[in-house]
């Protein structure tokens, strides 16, 4: 159980907002929902906005970099978008890049690099 | 400036019982030089005196005294500040009054060691002059009783050259964190960061913290590192453009590290540094057309698209 993570779908791109921190169990379960959601839709993107993290551990930052490489074996390719600075510096003097990732600014630019092309 | 310097020494009531139990100054040590004033204003001009002819027959410090009325000057002040030490009272207040000239000793660059060895001629004139007027174990009293305020002046005049070099670097490394990291915003969401000078440890993380912030101020999708202006590349330096450029990478922002010589190309080769992630020019302005290339924007020459 995610709780209250909701995955939203938009055209083919699957876009989960974390607005609240991680805990661990709750990115565990949220990894297993998420690869779920691709297998049941035809999604080729999955965007996971994290403008709502203030602090991440180096454990929650596996999961997710774990998750963007499962959802492209899947055939999603994955977004993390507005990660704030103080992460970003925190993850980088933990020694933690998540080189795998693409990241985004916002979730604009998120789904724009996905190619998603919202109806106008 | 002195108050500054309590501060910055943390010299509070509780210092202050604390260094007098150390040097022992003791009430009883200062009710008993309250009683040798009388002493000490009849041998003042004799002190004071022997305390310049010291000052003055050394070149390093005759230097601070350039004529007869700045002698006459100091050895005023001087007479103000040795009858200080027979007022009977070591508190707060004697604390700053010492801090201010130490501090005024500092400001015109009269070192330490001058200071101390004054103090050792005042003593040294205090000695014969207590044995003059008084009887041995009387004169060994009061000389015990006035060396220890002495050695607690000291350790204050000491304090003062510390706190205001502390001050003085506390300053300067503000300066300088504001003047080390300019984030210069060049084009539509594209910023350019020019490093100048040494690159130690905590200026990489101040580097890696500022630009981290301006990237999503600016929302910047390229961001620009010159670093033509840094003297050494080291694996320290490599190793700090690595994590600010996966920093800024993990923000969805790329970053481009220009001003790469051909002697930093070879070092980077040379320790093996991995900068295959990095987006490297030799020169700035090649940056700044691949930032705009990568935003799909070019400079074209306008003569030419003209015809």
């Amino acid at each position: 159980m995610t709780g209250n993570i909701p995955i939203l779908k938009i055209g083919r791109t699957l876009l989960v907002s974390i607005q609240v921190e991680l805990s661990d169990a709750v990115a565990e379960s949220l990894q297993n929902d998420v690869l779920s959601a691709i297998e049941r839709s035809d999604a080729k993107g999955l965007v996971v906005d994290i403008s709502g993290f203030d602090t991440v551990d180096t454990y929650v930052a596996r999961i997710l970099a774990d998750m963007a490489k499962m959802a492209r074996l899947m055939g999603a390719d994955t977004v993390i978008s507005g990660m704030r600075p103080e992460v970003a510096a925190t993850l980088v003097r933990m020694g933690y890049t998540m080189d795998e990732v693409r990241f985004a600014l916002n979730l604009d630019e998120a789904l724009a690099l996905l190619g998603h092309v919202l109806a106008k | 400036m002195h108050t500054r310097y309590m501060r910055i020494l943390k010299f509070d009531e509780l210092e202050l019982a604390s260094r007098r139990a150390f040097f022992c100054v003791s009430d009883a040590d200062l009710q008993r030089l309250a009683g040798l004033r009388p002493f000490a204003e009849r041998h003042t001009k004799e002190v004071v005196d022997a305390f310049y002819e010291l000052l003055l027959g050394h070149p390093e410090t005759a230097k601070f005294f350039p004529d007869e009325l700045a002698v006459k000057h100091v050895k005023k002040l001087q007479s103000e500040y040795f009858l200080q030490l027979f007022e009977g009272r070591c508190d707060l207040q004697y604390v700053e009054n010492r801090l201010r000239v130490g501090a005024a000793h500092e400001r015109i660059g009269l070192s330490p060691q001058w200071y101390l060895g004054a103090y050792r001629r005042y003593l040294e004139v205090l000695r014969g002059c207590l044995f003059a007027d008084y009887g041995p174990a009387e004169a060994v009293a009061h000389l015990e009783s006035i060396t220890r305020l002495v050695f607690f002046d000291m350790s204050v005049a000491i304090d003062t050259y510390i706190a205001a070099n502390v001050d003085t670097i506390g300053r300067h490394q503000l300066a300088i964190r504001e003047l080390s990291t300019p984030v210069i915003r060049v084009h539509e969401r594209i910023l350019l960061m020019p490093l100048v000078g040494t690159i130690d440890s905590m200026r990489a993380n101040q580097i890696m913290d500022t630009l981290l912030l301006r990237v999503v101020e600016e929302q910047a999708r390229h961001v620009i590192v010159d670093i033509a202006g840094v003297p050494v590349v080291d694996t320290k330096v490599a190793d700090s453009l690595i994590k600010t450029t996966a920093a800024v990478r993990m923000l969805g922002t790329q970053v481009i590290v220009t001003g790469i010589s051909a002697p930093i190309a070879r070092t980077l080769v040379q320790l093996g540094v991995d900068v295959s992630t990095m987006h490297t020019r030799a020169r700035l302005q090649e940056g700044i057309e691949l930032a705009l290339e990568m935003s799909g924007k070019t400079i074209v020459d306008r003569a030419r698209v003209g015809s």
